[in-house]
């Protein structure tokens, strides 16, 4: 079985630091791969463990850490997808892989479900669309047997069961087993494994076709609220009674 | 300009449309003037009292998608009954709710049209040839801007206590929209769901949601959580992590992969406020947080915070709230 995992390089989401006067991030803030991308391809690796095959980790727009965080966890070769504009906003991001993922014709093409940085999550889902194959997301377990998959979906009314067969889109959560660690063999070997540099050109895409269809403007911070009451220290009878004259005033005791 | 008027996707659970999908009605309110009227698309299957509800809430039109294959979440066939309605209206902006099911319905939507989707919006607004939206990003730590052209067509999701519905009034005539799944509708099969709530009080609709997370402990201590959130008359809700622990079932859980809620009062206790959580909580109205860590991140969102082991509290709010109510009875 071919396995396709779709790897995206974010700021340290734990290291995040904005400055108001840029109005952007704190430059320089260490890259890494995506979390739930990790687990993505623990699922791949897990999965290629049971039916064989081979895992490719690809990224569009600059991933070289996180390409090979992924081949020394275990993948089988990696594709960096680079050049102007990459990785560009989720449609163009969306066009590249599509067209790569067209080339590659994998079974299975794990994903995660968003990413830190922009969180659109709109890759996995538009992928499959334009691929024109099932979508499962919010994976939280899997079991492939008879060459059908049973997911476990965590959604809004509690865990859904989903029964698909390859190929398949499926977008992973934190909830499925954690990514294993490289080992110091798995780095050793990373560095022969093969690593294919591609640009867009390569793929047949025309400059035209790579064209955004949002821009975002600047960040900034979510304007503070008001700090509330804090009471500390205080004795237990004392705070549920100023507790109470707080929920009466405003009118939360019926 | 591409096409006109909003076509706004009310998503059902159990024939029951989702608050955040009515909350559709009120971001279609707020850009009619620009976009042109709001005609709402109502799927499920028993929805006669989601379209009535939808009906009065200041669209034009309603129309519903009500057969036995949309009556589970599947995102490929809601997306077919979209595409039918989106055919048939040509609209210029078309709203889910951003719920699970309506981020992966938008994105397919979306992609088919080859019309950008803008994700987990909190503010909209239409210049003469922009729309432009506010979300979250960086895991709702910062905000941005993010425009696209009017020339093309859009698909917006919006968080959950973004918008309020509109007041109700007269209602519209409801149509039926008839629509055949096609072959690739059918290749994720719904096989069972576990979890599914029955018959407690509605957490998305209640007034009051008492949240438990780790630092209550273990199953016990949410017995007397759930009498205070009785008294409270309200809801008793977890974080993902106690769902996990398996403490409490995983259809209390608020949050990224849960339910989203929008109380009157908050009251979170021993939950730490991981973005994961806050994220589903972040339009209630006064947040009340009792906690022994004063640098956890929900005491800096807390209209009122108690610093304390809630084994000191709750137990004593418990008794004068039953005080409280001997005195009325």
């Amino acid at each position: 079985m071919k396995i396709a995992v779709l790897i995206k390089q974010v700021p340290d989401p734990n290291a995040l630091r904005f400055d108001p006067r840029l109005g952007d991030l704190v430059p320089g803030i260490q890259p890494v791969a995506n979390e739930y991308d990790l687990y993505a391809l623990e699922a791949a690796l897990r999965l290629r463990e049971q039916t064989g095959g081979e895992v490719v980790v690809a990224s569009a727009g600059p991933a070289r850490d996180a390409l090979n965080r992924g081949l020394a966890m275990g993948a089988d070769r990696a594709v960096a997808i680079e050049g102007e504009g990459l990785p560009g906003d989720s449609w163009v991001t969306a066009t590249v892989l599509t067209a790569w993922l067209r080339r590659e014709q994998p079974d299975v093409i794990w994903c995660g479900q968003e990413t830190s940085d922009s969180g659109t999550g709109n890759v996995g889902p538009t992928v499959a669309a334009r691929l024109d194959i099932p979508l499962v997301s919010n994976v939280v377990g899997w079991e492939f047997r008879d060459g059908v998959f049973e997911i476990e979906r965590e959604i809004e009314d509690g865990h859904q069961f989903q029964e698909v067969a390859p190929p398949v889109v499926l977008c992973a959560l934190s909830a499925l087993p954690q990514p294993r660690l490289p080992t110091l063999r798995g780095i050793m070997d990373a560095r022969k494994k093969p690593v294919e540099r591609l640009a867009p050109a390569d793929l047949g895409l025309d400059p035209g076709s790579l064209t955004p269809l949002v821009r975002w403007e600047g960040l900034r911070q979510p304007a503070a609220k008001s700090a509330g009451i804090v009471l500390q220290d205080v004795p237990p009878d004392e705070a549920v009674e100023q507790l109470l004259a707080f929920l009466e005033a405003c009118g939360l005791l019926g | 300009m591409a096409g006109n008027g909003v076509l706004v996707v009310i998503e059902t659970s159990g024939g029951q449309p989702r608050p955040a999908a009515l909350e559709l009605c009120g971001a279609a309110q707020a850009v009619q003037e620009a976009l042109g009227s709001a005609t709402a698309l109502v799927v499920g299957q028993g929805i006669g009292a989601a379209t009535e509800q939808a009906a009065r809430l200041g669209v034009a039109r309603v129309l519903a998608v009500d057969a036995p294959e949309f009556a589970e979440p599947v995102a490929e066939r809601v997306a077919r009954a979209v595409l039918v309605a989106w055919e048939q209206l040509d609209p210029a902006l078309v709203l889910l709710p951003g719920t699970t099911l309506g981020r992966d319905v938008a994105a397919l939507v979306a992609a088919r049209r080859g019309v950008p989707h803008l994700v987990d919006v909190v503010a909209l607004g239409v210049t003469a040839d922009e729309l432009m939206v506010t979300r979250p990003v960086y895991q709702s730590k910062l905000l941005t801007t993010v425009r696209a052209s009017r020339t093309r067509a859009a698909v917006v999701t919006v968080r959950a206590g973004s918008f309020r519905p509109p007041e109700p009034g007269e209602p519209v005539p409801i149509e039926r929209l008839p629509v055949e799944l096609q072959e690739p509708d059918r290749r994720v099969r719904v096989t069972r769901m576990v979890d599914k709530p029955r018959g407690q009080v509605d957490l998305e609709s209640a007034p009051v949601v008492v949240v438990g997370g780790r630092g209550v402990g273990g199953p016990e201590g949410f017995e007397q959580l759930a009498e205070l959130a009785e008294l409270l008359g309200g809801a008793l809700g977890c974080t993902r992590a106690v769902s996990d622990l398996g403490w409490r079932p995983h259809y209390e859980q608020i949050g990224q992969t849960g339910k989203q809620v929008r109380p009157k009062l908050y009251l979170g206790v021993g939950v730490s406020g991981a973005v994961q959580h806050t994220v589903g909580m972040q339009g209630s109205e006064t947040v009340v947080v009792i906690n022994r860590d004063s640098n956890a991140p929900l005491v800096k969102q807390a209209d009122f915070a108690v610093i304390a082991d809630w084994n000191e509290i709750v137990p004593r709010l418990i008794a004068r709230l039953r005080e409280r109510r001997g005195r009325s009875a």
